[in-house]
């Protein structure tokens, strides 16, 4: 008993723990009662959904009262209905009778029950929805029935089939979306009226009692309602044809069939002949169409063709199709076409085309024949090109654009008459880019070539005219004169011969040209004109020289000398130099008054000599050669002699100076004066006889306004009284500002003595090729201008050294460097 | 002076294409070919022309079956037929239906001129065929006598007695006689060209072309 008492104590306490819902069992959820209907008003039915079961097997009880009684039943049948239902049968209902109906779930931990349902029995009446619906079609007189029939809903209870119910019945054709409901009665059966024939149609149908509401509408039916039945329409020969002027073949297309099976048979007749004849041979060329082949087949004659369409309402005969088979001829298409390029003797392509006629035709015998027509266009053309080809099967096309692709086609037709064929198949061909334009291209790249060839080849020759001159100037001899340092010339440098002959840079210019031409002829005339001036001594001091001669590079020291000569002596000797000045200007008058005011001083020579390069240049175009005779150095000697002779000034130092900047014909105007001041310098200026002084004067640091040029001049040390006259070139360099460069190598002065002639008088020619002097005991100095430097310590080289006179001296100045001329072209 | 005229005319200029200085077979049949083409060509284009302008809506096709004059020559209607015919006879059948054009050539050319507002192009064409249909007559009957053995037959001929209708006072009945006529001389044009085809390849060509 305890034990007992422990367990159910056990079980409360479960139970109680589940009511918590600890464990999610509770008691049942409230049901609801759905609905309650009455098919036949006679018996009804009630259905409820259960609420939540509360996790454990549920009890579902109705309970119903009535509203005349107090007493509470529970349902008569949980069965019949379904589940979840109850069933009241006929015993149970009373339609005068409101019944309340409550719906109670219970399970292990309790119970609850619905909210109470009132039900009045006519009020819930709904039938079933009819049965077995089957449809009929029925035409007659040309109109189509539907017949519907069905039956009404089943009842549970067979034996309460009495009752009436009121139908109604709809339809629409199966594609419409909208019904037409019609109300049957009380009938079981319907015939429609009025429908489209040949539509297929939807009908379905729903039933009522005379209280309550519509039940449901029927499955759904559907009928086909058969066309109208008539007697076809007329049929259309649409076209005949004859493929191969052999045979051919006609087709017609069938109008209206009336809804039944129409035959159509083809009869023909042909000219010259009462009887008419069927189609002999329907199948061969497809649906609606009749065959003739060759048997059947006549030309020149007249076919009377007509297709009759017959069914079971009656026939229709279409229109009389006339058909002279000679006319209607259209072959096939041709066929076996070929696109082949080829290049003309020119290398134009060109494309052949060749077919074949359309296996059908018959071309051989002659009985048919054909012509050709092509076409074609570019691919993204728009237009066709046509070309009527005759009766020729190839064709060759030219002026095609070259690489373009083209579309091609071909048809062809009888001779006569009949119909062009069908466009064979699109042919497409590339035509290869122009075949001239490739060789442009090979034109253009060998063009190119040849022209780099041909630059290169220039590049050369300017290379190698650059040694040319070298070659064309051959190498002068040195000096071999005792005394002479040879070193100083054999050191000398293949570039400083070129930039004495004014060729600065590279590629060398027509000037350098021009000089080195010029140059040669001095040589000639200095050998030339020496030894006649030589062998009469004559007091003229002109002595005819060319002027370029003058002007080369290498012939005078002189011009630049006289600058710095000048400037010396109007140091030493201001007022005698200005008296020169002074009396050179009445001489010379308009012409030489500016020359005499360089010389003048060198203060006032600064402007002027920047000034001079023009002017003189423009003089050396005037000025006659001849006037610059005397002042070639070789001319010295004579100059030197003839100045002695003139003046009868005993001794007086050669002052040569070397003015670069100078033009080289500015010192040739000068002379006709400066052969006076020269005289009259030397009158002050009483040196030793024998001594020669040849200056190279550098005028840079005193003139800043002048071109940076070298000023150097050479100063002829000594010569010896020996009887083997020997020369002593001095290398001096005046300017404070450039310095002393003792590196032998870049003096390039050099003697050359060129005769030897009676009384000790040495003639001295320049030598190019070494380029120092090797009397120069002082290297001269390297301005900040090389090739100016050069070519300056060039023409300082060509100062030679000469007996001592001063007239000699001063006209000598007439030294001509080259690189002057440059700026001058510029 | 005669002899030297005689002298000068018999030298014949020797044709392109002759043997001996005669024309050789394939040329005349050349030549017969381009006239039969040419003579079809402006028989066809004047029917065209006719048709378009005076027969549209009238139904003449209809009335015009089996009526053409030369209808009694029975002539080969299919390839076959054009085959199997001796070569011999179907050169006299050309001949014939030639000759039996001759007639109704010369009147369609006269006759053509009363058309109410006849094109000057069919009036043209209607001289041009007479003439031509002459030409290449005397052409056919070189060719038959180069190709046939035997005589040439001069009887095949059809007459045409069509003259009164193409002077009809009704319009209607007229036109359509003109159109009749023209329609048969299409055909029968076609007929000689196609004929004269099939020959020249059976002969010169050996059914080759």
């Amino acid at each position: 008993m305890k034990q007992r008492f422990i367990s159910s104590v056990q079980i409360i306490l479960q139970l109680a723990l589940t009511t918590v819902g600890l464990t999610g069992q509770t008691y049942p959820g409230k049901p609801k009662i759905i609905r309650c209907r009455s098919l036949e008003k006679e018996t009804f039915s009630c259905w409820w959904k259960p609420g939540s079961d509360g996790g454990l097997p549920n009890n579902y009880t109705l309970f119903y009262s009535k509203d005349s009684e107090e007493k509470i039943y529970e349902c008569p049948d949980y069965l019949t209905s379904g589940p979840n239902s109850c069933y009241f049968d006929k015993n149970h209902t009373n339609p005068w009778t409101t019944y309340i109906i409550t719906v109670m779930a219970t399970n292990e931990i309790g119970s609850n029950s619905s909210d109470p349902q009132h039900v009045d029995i006519t009020s819930i009446v709904q039938p079933d929805a009819p049965v077995n619906l089957s449809l009929e079609t029925n035409t007659s007189a040309n109109m189509s029935y539907l017949w519907a029939k069905w039956s009404p809903p089943p009842l549970a209870d067979a034996s309460s089939n009495l009752h009436v119910y009121h139908y109604e019945l709809r339809l629409k054709p199966e594609v419409n979306e909208e019904w037409e409901t019609v109300s049957v009665g009380m009938q079981t059966h319907y015939e429609v009226t009025s429908l489209q024939a040949g539509v297929k149609y939807v009908v379905q149908v729903r039933c009522m009692l005379d209280l309550g509401e519509w039940s449901e509408w029927s499955s759904e039916r559907s009928i086909q309602i058969p066309k109208e039945r008539l007697p076809p329409e007329k049929p259309t020969i649409i076209k005949c044809r004859s493929p191969e002027k052999e045979t051919f073949t006609c087709w017609w297309k069938p109008a209206s069939d009336g809804g039944l099976l129409t035959n159509h048979t083809l009869l023909y007749s042909k000219e010259g002949e009462e009887k008419v004849y069927e189609c002999p041979d329907y199948k061969t060329a497809g649906p609606n169409s009749c065959y003739f082949d060759k048997k059947h087949t006549s030309f020149w004659t007249i076919y009377n063709i007509t297709v009759r369409a017959t069914n079971e309402m009656g026939s229709n005969v279409s229109d009389p199709h006339y058909v002279d088979v000679t006319y209607i001829v259209q072959p096939d298409p041709p066929v076996n076409i070929t696109l082949e390029l080829k290049k003309s003797i020119k290398r134009k392509p060109y494309l052949v085309l060749t077919w074949s006629p359309p296996p059908l035709a018959d071309v051989r015998s002659g009985w048919l024949t054909l012509e050709y027509e092509l076409r074609l266009k570019p691919e993204e053309g728009e237009e066709w090109e046509t070309i009527f080809v005759g009766q020729q099967t190839q064709c060759k096309m030219f002026s095609l654009n070259p690489g373009k692709r083209y579309i091609v086609q071909i048809h062809c037709k009888p001779d006569h008459h009949g119909l062009w064929s069908e466009w064979s198949p699109e042919m497409y061909i590339e035509i290869p880019t122009d075949f001239r334009v490739k060789d442009m291209v090979v034109w253009i790249i060998v063009g190119v070539l040849s022209s780099l060839i041909c630059l290169i080849m220039s590049w050369i020759m300017i290379m190698k005219g650059y040694r040319m001159m070298a070659f064309i100037l051959p190498p002068v001899p040195g000096p071999k004169i005792k005394g002479i340092d040879t070193h100083l010339l054999e050191t000398g440098k293949s570039e400083e011969l070129l930039s004495a002959l004014g060729c600065h840079g590279f590629p060398p210019t027509s000037d350098c040209e021009e000089l080195l031409v010029e140059y040669l002829e001095v040589e000639d005339s200095e050998d030339q004109q020496l030894m006649p001036s030589h062998d009469t001594p004559s007091k003229n001091t002109k002595i005819i020289l060319k002027e370029t001669d003058s002007d080369s590079g290498r012939g005078s020291c002189d011009s630049p000398s006289l600058l710095p000569v000048k400037s010396r002596e109007s140091r030493g000797l201001p007022s005698a130099l200005q008296t020169q000045d002074v009396r050179a200007k009445e001489k010379k008058g308009g012409k030489g008054s500016r020359e005499t005011q360089c010389t003048a001083s060198e203060q006032k020579m600064l402007p002027c000599s920047s000034e001079s390069i023009k002017s003189c240049t423009w003089l050396a175009a005037q000025l006659p050669g001849n006037q610059a005779a005397m002042f070639a150095y070789h001319s010295t000697v004579e100059a030197f002699r003839i100045t002695l002779n003139t003046t009868n000034v005993n001794t007086s130092p050669v002052l040569v100076g070397n003015e670069e900047n100078r033009q080289s014909l500015y010192p040739i105007a000068e002379t006709v004066y400066d052969d006076e001041e020269k005289i009259s310098e030397m009158e002050y200026s009483k040196t030793d006889q024998t001594t020669v002084q040849v200056r190279q004067n550098q005028q840079n640091d005193k003139s800043p306004f002048l071109n940076p040029k070298l000023m150097d001049y050479v100063e002829v040390h000594k010569v010896r009284q020996d009887d083997e006259p020997t020369l002593l070139l001095k290398h001096k360099e005046n300017s404070g500002k450039t310095k002393k460069n003792p590196v032998p190598g870049t003096s390039k002065e050099y003697t050359k003595v060129s005769t030897v002639v009676d009384h000790h008088i040495l003639v001295l020619l320049p030598d190019q090729r070494t380029q120092n002097t090797p009397v120069a005991q002082e290297p001269v100095a390297e301005t900040s201008q090389n090739p100016q430097e050069s070519q300056g310590e060039k023409s300082t080289d060509y100062s030679t050294t000469a007996p001592s006179d001063s007239r000699g001296d001063t006209s000598g100045s007439d030294y001509m460097d080259p690189s002057s001329f440059m700026p001058s072209f510029k | 002076m005669l002899l030297t005229k005689e002298g000068v005319t018999s030298l014949p200029i020797c044709p392109n294409g002759s043997v001996n200085c005669q024309l050789s077979l394939e040329e005349l049949f050349d030549r017969a070919v381009k006239l039969s083409h040419y003579i079809h060509f402006l028989s066809s284009e004047m029917f065209n022309e006719f048709d378009e302008r005076y027969a549209q809506g009238r139904g003449f096709i209809a009335k015009a079956v089996n009526s053409c004059h030369t209808a009694s020559l029975t002539t080969p209607e299919d390839k076959e037929q054009a085959q199997q015919i001796h070569h011999e006879d179907l050169l006299n059948l050309i001949l014939g239906v030639l000759r039996s054009w001759n007639d109704p050539l010369v009147h369609l050319a006269s006759e053509v001129q009363r058309i109410k507002e006849a094109p000057e192009t069919i009036l043209w064409k209607a001289v041009e065929i007479e003439e031509q249909n002459k030409r290449l007559l005397e052409g056919m009957e070189k060719i038959v006598g180069r190709v046939q053995s035997g005589e040439v037959e001069n009887d095949i001929y059809t007459p045409w007695d069509g003259l009164p209708s193409l002077q009809l006072a009704d319009e209607d009945s007229r036109l359509f006689a003109f159109y009749n006529l023209l329609h048969c001389l299409r055909r029968d044009s076609h007929k000689i060209d196609n004929y004269l085809k099939v020959l020249k390849c059976r002969l010169i060509h050996d059914n080759n072309c």
